[in-house]
């Protein structure tokens, strides 16, 4: 178990940069999801922590140790790729054993070590059988046994969950969370998905074109965005962002009728969302275009103004596209109209 | 198309394949049938089949006999040494050494070229392959001029360096296509279980790579089988000949003596025929990733 | 440095010296051996082993008989002599006496005693005012017969051909013989007088009268009299004799062995047109003491021992040699047959560069057979030949202006490989990357050294001209000779460029035939309803896993003109009454068929796994996507599957063309550049300059050069054609 430690991290190819100084300390124990856009870095900063990638420059610390120039296999970390990496040539058993084996382990110890893997991941039965005649959640867990029956001090998983169906995704997302809580190891979790994200991590952190955007709990960056970047992409359906223009006491959506209760000065960005309106009276009033039901819960989209907003209601019954629907927002965020930063 | 095409078109392909597949065997029956003819010479008739002859509108029986396999196998030196027999261990030692050591100059040099961005390496492989355009006419006598300074002349081992680094081309052509098919996230796994290069190389790609190195493993072999203007220049003793030298012997200025010259055909090609339908089946995969990919 | 690491070093060492073992033991060969070199098979073959187990009973000297292949004697002696690797003696022809002595093959040996051999065979080992090894035996032509049915064998050549007339028809033949070849020409040549040389040993014109009325003799004798077969081979005579289908027969004295049923002997007949006895060429088996032979007196006594009468008598009575020595009586009438027919016979010519002078006649002779032109018209032609291909050394010019721009050339390309250096970033990267370099490494060494290397000397040679051992330096002028056509007509088959055309032809049709037929059969073999589908892939793999050179020449004689198959499926197949005879070699467009067939037939396996490989990458459902909306084969075949297999074999596509472009051995094995030399490509060309015109390997060099920079230039063409690396 280690912490895992950026200090003004850069990672470029050429003139392309990266990651562009990342400061970041991920506590011992910590599941540390890194989320955002595709492109973003966070793949790349999970390979600088494995040690597949080169630094740039800056320090990265897995523990007490600085680590910039240990070979991955020095560094005691266990990854699982998005893909799963397989050997395909190897039983389940030998894939799991392989680290061992080239660590030059005893036969009995990496026995042991692969059936108490196996055990904990309910692999007992497969492990005879090679990768093409598993099915994708049971490479999935072949990946993680692999990855567990080294002990490693710090387990990085590489979007580990997306060639999974949505099902068995919801079933694998409770495995690592047990997981966790059973081995207690540092584990950082790349993903795009934010359900996932929000769901597994203790700690967040939103990375957008190399730089760090936020980091906090789930609770935290759900609640307090900290710019219209994070707030959009925390949350499903995303935040509606409006522009607003405050008035002192009240503010007014852009080309709508309504004054709303939202003290502020000058332009700024509205945020409001779905989930967060009282559906069926209020200041605003939209148009109702589609009604997406969801079983016992329907999203309504409608246009207010020429804006498209979003809004969650419970009872969908009651609504019908083409309704004129009136709305008042609980609970809004503001930001700023240049920098889309949160105004305080 | 999971459908069945009409009888017609069945029947009409089925009836093709016949046909081309029979004229493409018809030489190779030829060679069957003169090893198997007790005779030097011959006049063709259109029936290709051993014991059987054409004359006069009519099918007849012929002679049939392997008096010729008798000549080419049982024959001694001087001093009583059974030569095809030195002849067939030196072609098997020289064919097995060259696909071992063709593969393994190949396959480092394929794989360096398939993974890592050193500088120099696009140039390097086309310089590789460039060498596929050397006309070999010119190059004999130089050859013969370096193994000379290397002490490599009259020995087997010269031979097989020679084969081996004529077989890499083609070799590092086919293993990097392949190669590059087999996923990166492969060797980052094994480097992070704790491989070092050649570990890694060893352990992950070499079997993954089967397909691809039985056909270059393959190609290699047949270089160093088939090959013949080298092995008697470079060889100065019966003793240590290949067989097509040997065969060579049989094709002289007066004229061929088309049995043995037949049977000694039969019996070098046997062995590469049947490597050819043993590893067939990784042809289709070995081959193309190549070609795809470039 | 510790224990542990010295012994491994001793152990590497001793490896080392381990490695070239065979050579080291040809080092250390006792005295008591000595080594000779032979291309003799049979019963020769066991009369030289008689007589050399004899001499080692007598003197204690063990001889090694190591046969060589025919084919590759004259490389071998030529590359390995001169090396110090060759043998201490080696028994040969003696025409290339000339050649071999100026390369310092041979070792003259004046000491050898020459007593009781034939005097008038002596002169065979007479070049310069030198001696140069001993006559062994003689071998010439000789008029054979059935001696079943012919009692008196005739002694004129009308009365031959008039006897052969009655034994002629009905798939029997009055009289065998290889007519086309300048060998079996040569008798009736000679007796028109022309010789090679004068009375005065001046050389003969190749237009003159002489060889005028021998070609036209040669073409009544042997083709309009009807009573010889067309273009037989020395097999097809065998074949004839042994059926009785053949009376009399033109050969040497190898050919009796090669027969089973009774045969006998008389010399040639008197040309009665000529007025002159036939003379044909007269060849002598020498036994030289080889060039730096390692035991030159134990080869000089054994030598002498064999030429001797001892020697003599065991080669004549187990070898059934015709011997030179004067002092073994004989009463086999063949052996006598030779003895007299000796005595007419002209002793081959042992000058140098005689080579190209055969050519030309033989390209004559073959036109003449074939009706392609008149006597006079292919005599004048052989003579124009011979004035080019005997055209002597380009003058020797300054190397220095050319060492000048190589020097500047090479810094240059030296400076612009190190210019990166200078980078500090590029040096970082090179240290980074240090390790891939050595798992380029040994690969690209053993390339360096054999490859590259042997390459860029062979191709350095270009500059120079060979004469006989000699090389001049002369600069570009090779390139010049060829690129500018200097010798021949742009439209005359020797010229570069229409042997280029040749060649671009040659491989572009191949393409097709490979491609068409590769992509065909892959589409018919990977669809579901074939039955079988693997049988019929490895059945037609077959062609690609036999060595080439085997099928290329079954091929060959496949479509012999009276003895093929393909002709004998023809007739089969057509159904015609008279067996069809297309001669495949006497015209352009039949003999380059026959080569492609030939190359179609070898060439289409690896398109078509090539292609099944490409097709298996293409998902179906595109193609049932387009079939739903109604395409036809044609359009699917058009738009879905063509687009998606095109780049998969173009690199295939395109390192074959390379491959086909320098298919030196299906030009060289089955049309031999027939006729005329106009299906001969760049490369086959390349390799008569060096080998079969006099040596010429300067010129043959610069034709390489050539090659190699057409095909570079097509490949930079192809990669842009393409828009992206193939080759």
């Amino acid at each position: 178990m280690a912490t895992v430690r950026f200090q003004n991290l850069r990672k470029s190819y050429g003139d392309t940069h990266v990651l562009t100084g990342i400061d970041l300390v991920m506590e011992e124990g910590e599941y540390v999801v890194l989320v955002g856009p595709s492109g973003c870095g966070k793949s790349t900063m999970l390979r600088c922590i494995a040690g597949l990638e080169d630094i740039s420059s800056g320090d990265l610390f897995i523990g007490d140790r600085r680590v910039n120039d240990v070979a991955p296999k020095d560094r005691n970390v266990a990854m699982v790729f998005q893909s799963y990496a397989l050997y395909p040539h190897m039983t389940v058993r030998e894939n799991m054993a392989f680290a061992l084996k080239v660590a030059k382990r005893s036969a009995e110890e990496i026995r042991v070590a692969v059936d108490e893997a196996a055990r904990m991941l309910d692999l007992g039965h497969l492990l005879d059988r090679r990768p093409s005649q598993l099915s994708g959640g049971q490479r999935q867990r072949v990946a993680m046994g692999r990855a567990i029956v080294r002990r490693p001090d710090v387990f990085l998983f590489d979007e580990p969950l997306s060639n999974l169906d949505a099902s068995l995704r919801t079933h694998m997302r409770v495995e690592l969370m047990t997981l966790h809580k059973q081995l207690g190891t540092t584990m950082v979790h790349v993903t795009h998905d934010q359900v996932e994200a929000l769901t597994l991590a203790d700690r967040l952190v939103v990375l957008n074109k190399g730089v760090i955007q936020q980091v906090g709990s789930p609770r935290e960056l759900f609640d307090r965005p900290i710019n219209t970047f994070v707030a959009t992409f925390i949350g499903s359906p995303s935040m509606n962002l409006l522009p607003a223009t405050g008035h002192g006491a009240t503010s007014t959506v852009d080309g709508v009728e309504g004054t709303l209760d939202v003290p502020s000065d000058g332009a700024f960005t509205l945020g409001i969302r779905p989930t967060d309106f009282t559906v069926g009276e209020g200041p605003l009033e939209a148009d109702l275009i589609v009604v997406e039901s969801l079983g016992s819960e329907a999203m309504l989209h409608m246009d207010l103004g020429e804006h498209r907003i979003v809004a969650r209601v419970d009872e969908p019954q009651s609504f019908q596209s083409g309704d004129k629907v009136r709305l008042r927002p609980n609970k809004v965020h503001r930001f700023s109209a240049a920098t889309g930063e949160r105004l305080p | 198309m999971s459908r069945e095409p009409s009888k017609v078109i069945v029947f009409g392909t089925h009836a093709f394949l016949t046909v081309f597949t029979a004229a493409t065997i018809y030489p190779v029956l030829w060679v069957l049938k003169l090893a198997l003819t007790p005779s030097r010479a011959f006049s063709m008739d259109p029936v290709p089949v051993p014991g059987l002859a054409l004359r006069d509108g009519a099918l007849h029986l012929a002679p049939v006999s392997l008096d010729n396999f008798r000549n080419v196998i049982f024959t001694y030196d001087a001093a009583g040494s059974w030569l095809f027999g030195w002849q067939l261990m030196n072609s098997v030692f020289v064919a097995l050494a060259t696909a071992a050591l063709g593969l393994t100059l190949s396959a480092t040099a394929a794989y360096a070229m398939s993974r890592w961005g050193f500088p120099g390496k696009e140039r390097g492989m086309a310089a590789f392959l460039v060498t596929q355009m050397f006309p070999g006419v010119v190059m004999l006598i130089p050859l013969y001029l370096i193994l000379d300074e290397l002490h490599l002349l009259d020995s087997l081992m010269g031979l097989v360096l020679v084969y081996s680094t004529t077989s890499v081309p083609f070799s590092v052509w086919t293993l990097k296509g392949y190669f590059d098919t087999i996923p990166q996230a492969l060797e980052e796994a094994a480097v992070l279980d704790g491989c070092s290069r050649l570990q890694t190389f060893w352990w992950v790609i070499f079997p993954l790579a089967r397909p691809a190195l039985a056909v270059t493993g393959l190609f290699s072999f047949m270089t160093a089988w088939n090959e013949f203007i080298l092995a008697a220049t470079l060889m100065g003793d019966p003793k240590s000949f290949t067989l097509p030298v040997v065969l060579q012997r049989y094709v002289t200025d007066y004229g061929t003596d088309w049995g043995s010259f037949a049977a000694g055909s039969v019996l070098v090609s046997l062995p590469v025929v049947a490597l050819f339908f043993a590893l067939q089946r990784h042809f289709v995969e070995g081959l193309t990733a190549g070609s795809v990919k470039g | 440095m510790s224990a542990a690491r010295v012994s491994l070093l001793r152990a590497l060492l001793v490896l080392a010296a381990l490695l070239p073992l065979p050579w080291r033991q040809a080092i250390a060969a006792q005295v008591d051996e000595i080594v000779l070199w032979h291309a003799y098979q049979g019963r020769e073959e066991a009369g030289l082993e008689a007589a050399a187990r004899t001499w080692t009973e007598q003197s204690g000297v063990r001889v090694k008989l190591v046969a060589i292949p025919f084919g590759a004697f004259a490389s071998k002696v030529e590359t390995a002599i001169p090396r110090g690797n060759g043998p201490d003696l080696f028994i040969a022809a003696h025409d290339s006496i000339g050649k071999w002595s100026a390369m310092g093959v041979v070792e003259p040996t004046p000491q050898l005693s020459a007593d009781g051999l034939r005097p008038e065979l002596m002169e065979a080992v007479r070049w310069g005012d030198q001696r140069w090894g001993l006559p062994l035996a003689y071998k010439s032509l000789v008029l054979l017969y059935d001696p079943t049915v012919i009692q008196t064998p005739p002694t004129t050549t009308d009365a031959l051909i008039a006897e052969a007339h009655k034994y002629t028809g009905g798939g029997r033949y009055g009289l065998a013989y290889q007519a086309s070849e300048t060998y079996y020409h040569a008798p009736w040549a000679h007796a028109f007088g022309a010789t090679p040389f004068d009375a005065e040993g001046r050389l003969v014109p190749l237009d003159s009268d002489a060889h005028v009325k021998a070609y036209a003799f040669t073409a009544r004798i042997a083709r309009d009299e009807g009573i010889v077969p067309q273009q037989p081979t020395y097999e097809s005579v065998q074949r004839l004799y042994n059926e009785g289908n053949a009376v009399f027969v033109i050969a040497g004295p190898w050919f009796v062995s090669d027969v089973d049923r009774p045969i006998a002997a008389a010399p040639l007949p008197w040309v009665s047109d000529a007025g002159a006895p036939a003379r044909p060429f007269l060849t002598v088996d020498v036994a030289y003491v080889a060039g730096q032979a390692q035991h030159p007196d134990e080869a000089s006594a054994f030598t002498t021992w064999l030429a001797g009468p001892e020697g003599a008598r065991i080669r004549q009575e187990q070898g059934g040699q015709a011997v030179s020595s004067a002092l073994v009586p004989t009463d086999d009438p063949l052996l006598k047959t030779l003895e007299v027919q000796s005595k007419t016979a002209l002793l081959m010519p042992m000058n140098p560069g005689l080579q190209g002078l055969w050519e030309s006649e033989a390209k004559a002779l073959r036109r003449v057979m074939r009706g392609a032109a008149t006597p006079s018209q292919a005599a004048h032609e052989a003579a124009l030949y011979w004035e080019v291909v005997s055209r002597p050394s380009p003058p020797a010019v300054s190397p220095w202006p050319y060492v000048v721009v190589m020097v500047a050339v090479l810094l240059g390309a030296l400076g612009w490989l190190l210019a990166p250096l200078r980078d500090p970033d590029f040096r970082a990267k090179l240290r980074r990357h240090a390790w891939d370099y050595v798992w380029i490494g040994p690969a690209t060494v053993a390339m360096v050294l054999l490859v590259l290397t042997p390459f860029v000397v062979g191709a350095g040679v270009a500059f120079f001209a060979h004469d006989q051992g000699e090389f001049t330096f002369i600069g570009l002028r090779h390139f010049t000779d060829i690129l500018f056509a200097r010798d021949w007509p742009l439209s005359s088959p020797l010229s570069f460029f229409y042997t280029l055309g040749v060649t671009l032809l040659w491989t572009v049709t191949n393409l097709i035939v490979h491609v068409g037929l590769g992509i065909a059969l892959a589409l018919i073999l990977r669809e579901p309803w074939i039955r079988m589908r693997a049988g019929w892939r490895a059945a037609l793999i077959l062609p690609w896993a036999v060595p080439n050179y085997i099928t290329a020449l079954i091929w060959r004689s496949m479509f012999h003109v009276q003895d093929g198959a393909i002709n004998a499926l023809i007739t089969l197949v057509s159904g015609a009454k008279d067996p069809v005879q297309i001669d495949w070699f006497g015209s352009f467009v039949t003999s380059f068929g026959a080569n492609l067939i030939t190359n179609g037939w070898l060439g289409f396996p690896f398109m078509m796994v090539v292609t099944l490989g490409a097709l298996q990458s293409i998902p179906r459902d595109l193609e049932e996507a387009a079939e739903v909306d109604g395409a036809s084969w044609a359009f699917r075949f058009r738009h879905v599957v063509w687009p998606l297999l095109k780049p998969a074999l173009l690199p295939a596509v395109i390192l074959g063309s390379v491959w086909t472009f320098n298919a030196f051995n299906i030009i060289y094995l089955v049309s031999a550049g027939e006729p005329d030399g106009t299906t001969e490509i760049l490369i086959s060309e390349a390799y008569r300059w060096a080998f079969t015109r006099g040596n010429r390997y300067g010129y043959a060099a610069a034709y390489a050069l050539i090659i190699f920079g057409v095909l570079l230039a097509y490949s930079r063409a192809a990669n842009r054609l393409v828009g992206r690396k193939v080759l």
